[in-house]
């Protein structure tokens, strides 16, 4: 991760910009019924591994940082609805997923998990500019 | 069925939607990239790379799928793009010059 974004840096003009964009596990995504905008009936964890693997991201990033590769401009997050026809369509969705929990976190009886379902994720940015004067020096 | 992101418009999409319109995302990072040099690494079928074109000078879509890449530039066709390139390339060790960008995006790829 340190050498992609080693890269990122050799790349860039003086004074270019980076930006750093990843789903934001450390905010469960919610699971709202009937539309976007609808009541949160549920949550959906992250996967442990993926869990250490944006830990080892965000490590990387501060590291860049902590070497004046970079400097932080701006952070951010927004959010993304994913639309499922029915819990069917989201457990098919979830039984293979690389990021998210195999199972739903259900906040409500099974009565009132009304459809369609919209899962509402989080996504972080982090936009960086590259020092002029870099103090580039190995990992 | 649509999907629909953080500023509450609807977008046509389904399953296959699985990420956020391209309009959406680059909007959130509130840069202005007219008449910028756009490197997109981890493109994919170059979703942002696409949208980025609608202002940039040039975009770079490095992706290593060359299956992503063939989708990618057959959408650029298809959506009369010129200006975005797709190549084959990882993040660790871009075949590409010093200082020849003015944006570089990881969007999903660190």
């Amino acid at each position: 991760m340190v050498d992609a974004l080693q890269e990122a840096h050799r790349i860039l003009v003086d004074r270019g910009v980076f930006v750093d964009a990843r789903p934001d596990s450390r905010v469960s995504a919610r699971v709202r019924a009937t539309s976007a905008r609808g009541r949160v009936i549920g949550t959906i964890g992250t996967q442990r591994l993926t869990k250490m693997d944006d830990t080892m991201s965000d490590r990387a990033v501060r590291d860049v940082l902590r070497r004046k590769l970079f400097h932080s401009r701006r952070r951010g997050r927004l959010w993304h609805a994913i639309p499922f026809e029915d819990i069917g369509e989201l457990n098919d969705y979830l039984t293979d997923h690389l990021r998210f929990s195999r199972r739903v976190q259900w906040l409500v009886p099974a009565a009132r998990r009304r459809t369609p379902l919209f899962v509402e994720r989080a996504v972080r940015f982090e936009i960086l500019e590259k020092k002029s004067n870099d103090g580039l020096t190995s990992a | 069925m649509n999907a629909t992101a953080s500023s509450g418009r609807t977008f046509p999409g389904g399953l296959g939607f699985l990420r956020p319109p391209a309009e959406i995302e680059l909007g959130a990072y509130g840069l202005d990239l007219r008449g910028l040099r756009v490197a997109d690494i981890g493109a994919g079928e170059g979703r942002l790379a696409l949208g980025a074109a609608r202002d940039a000078a040039s975009v770079l879509a490095v992706d290593p799928d060359r299956g992503a890449l063939a989708r990618g530039r057959a959408a650029a066709r298809r959506q009369g793009v010129s200006n975005v390139k797709f190549s084959e390339g990882a993040a660790q060790s871009l075949r590409l010059p010093d200082a020849s960008f003015d944006v570089v995006i990881f969007s999903w790829t660190l």
